[in-house]
């Protein structure tokens, strides 16, 4: 097995480790019943997203600053993983809302600034996939990255800033009663293990793309030079 | 004090071939009457329901005719290869964005000197000062993003679909607060002071923030 591998395999055993605690550690929700253990994995995956985003942010600075192209490559696998922790918390959470407010969907602040958070970061996927490889889109990127990261704030504090049917910060509020609050405290750990597991094998996947880029791309360029020359 | 002279010139320049050629203003108005039209039959539109319709067809209409203004801002500079010749000055970058956005900014001001009374006269609400300065305000941190994003798509592929991707979401905070004070002046209130310093917040964020990008963005 490949250090990748095993830490893939360390990351999975974390994550049913976190399951155990969900379902078998924690109390059901007096109220909400057993549907209530999706909180654990919901805000998890809702702070991993933000913790990657941070990532693509302080890459895109670094990268704009030092034209390090280590921290770009790190934003770019940090923006993918982030967006697939955004959407595990946007269908985790209309999992979630469908029995307990009767809808998949309502347009409250934080749900719509999530899925704005969402779109932002696609678009910043698009950037890389549409710019020129390379320098280019490595600064467009950047841009968007940094320029995006507001939405993260909003998303964090919308709860606050405007009256939302989703409901406020129980974990900081002290709201969770101490098993319900172990359980949450490992699925984070675990969680964000995990996605630091999944920026790892997608920067060295970044690496190996950028090798093979060279690698068909360099031959063509020294032709078209020695074309212009000729 | 040079920046702004060259911000200036910049943005006289551009103006000033858009008053030789007249081909953005002119079909931004076309084009902002055309979305009240689609507008009214999109809603069943009446007297009673019109204070609630007209400023979502306000934005939309504004954001849509500002996609398509500061898109436009750049493709005559990439059309031509223009831009490189104005990077080759020792003129800063931001100095140079910033005329492109002020320049952008104004024609959508104009286009909005045609949008706000033509909403007023077919959709029959008042057109008041609050309203207009909450559309003012926002006007100029959508140009500034809109702008340094119309920069950056001009230069990759399938520029079209990803200017408005990378626009609209960082629009929404001024159509969130501009659409509240639109809607309050428009059904008569008039609370609309803290919505006009937020919207002075956000422009003042954004404008330092693409003028900082603006290097990364123009030069490569």
């Amino acid at each position: 097995m490949t250090r990748y591998e095993q830490a893939a395999a360390a990351a999975v055993a974390l994550m049913l480790v976190a399951a155990g605690f969900i379902f078998l550690f924690a109390p059901a929700d007096a109220l909400q019943g057993p549907v209530q253990r999706i909180f654990y994995l919901h805000v998890s995956a809702a702070i991993a997203a933000y913790g990657c985003f941070a990532v693509v942010l302080i890459g895109g600075v670094v990268y704009l600053w030092k034209e390090n192209v280590a921290a770009d490559r790190l934003a770019r696998a940090a923006a993918l993983v982030g967006l697939v922790f955004t959407s595990v918390t946007l269908v985790m959470g209309m999992i979630w809302a469908k029995p307990i407010w009767g809808t998949f969907w309502t347009w409250d602040a934080r749900l719509t600034s999530t899925l704005v958070l969402w779109i932002i970061y696609a678009g910043y996927l698009m950037v890389r996939r549409l710019a020129e490889p390379g320098r280019q889109s490595a600064r467009f990127a950047a841009v968007v990255g940094i320029f995006g990261f507001i939405d993260v704030p909003v998303v964090h504090f919308s709860v606050t800033w405007w009256r939302t049917q989703h409901p406020g910060a129980v974990v900081l509020n002290d709201a969770l009663p101490p098993q319900m609050l172990v359980a949450f405290l490992i699925t984070m750990a675990c969680t964000l293990v995990l996605a630091a597991v999944m920026i790892a094998i997608r920067y060295r996947i970044e690496i190996l793309t950028d090798q093979a880029t060279e690698k068909v791309v360099a031959p063509i360029v020294a032709q078209t030079r020695a074309g212009d020359a000729r | 004090m040079r920046s702004i002279s060259i911000a200036l010139a910049v943005a006289r320049k551009d103006l000033a071939s858009e008053w030789r050629t007249r081909e953005i203003v002119p079909a931004l108005a076309q084009f902002v009457v055309l979305a009240l039209v689609i507008a009214n039959f999109g809603f069943q539109f009446d007297s009673h329901n019109a204070p609630a319709i007209a400023p979502g067809v306000l934005w939309m209409a504004l954001v849509f005719a500002g996609l398509v203004a500061f898109g436009r801002a750049f493709a005559a500079e990439r059309e031509q290869a223009s831009l490189e010749a104005m990077l080759m000055t020792p003129a800063t970058p931001a100095a140079i964005f910033a005329g492109k956005a002020l320049a952008a900014a104004l024609l959508l001001v104009i286009c909005e000197a045609v949008l706000l009374p033509a909403l007023a006269l077919f959709f029959a609400v008042p057109l008041t000062f609050d309203e207009v300065s909450a559309v003012l305000l926002a006007t100029v941190g959508m140009a500034v993003l809109g702008c340094l994003f119309a920069a950056m798509v001009a230069r990759v592929r399938a520029r079209e679909l990803l200017l408005p991707l990378l626009t609209l979401p960082l629009w929404i905070p001024f159509v969130v607060i501009g659409g509240q004070a639109v809607q309050s002046a428009m059904s008569g209130g008039s609370t609309t002071n803290s919505a006009n310093g937020l919207l002075l917040d956000l422009d003042i964020l954004f404008v330092v923030l693409t003028s900082l990008a603006a290097r990364f963005v123009l030069d490569d």
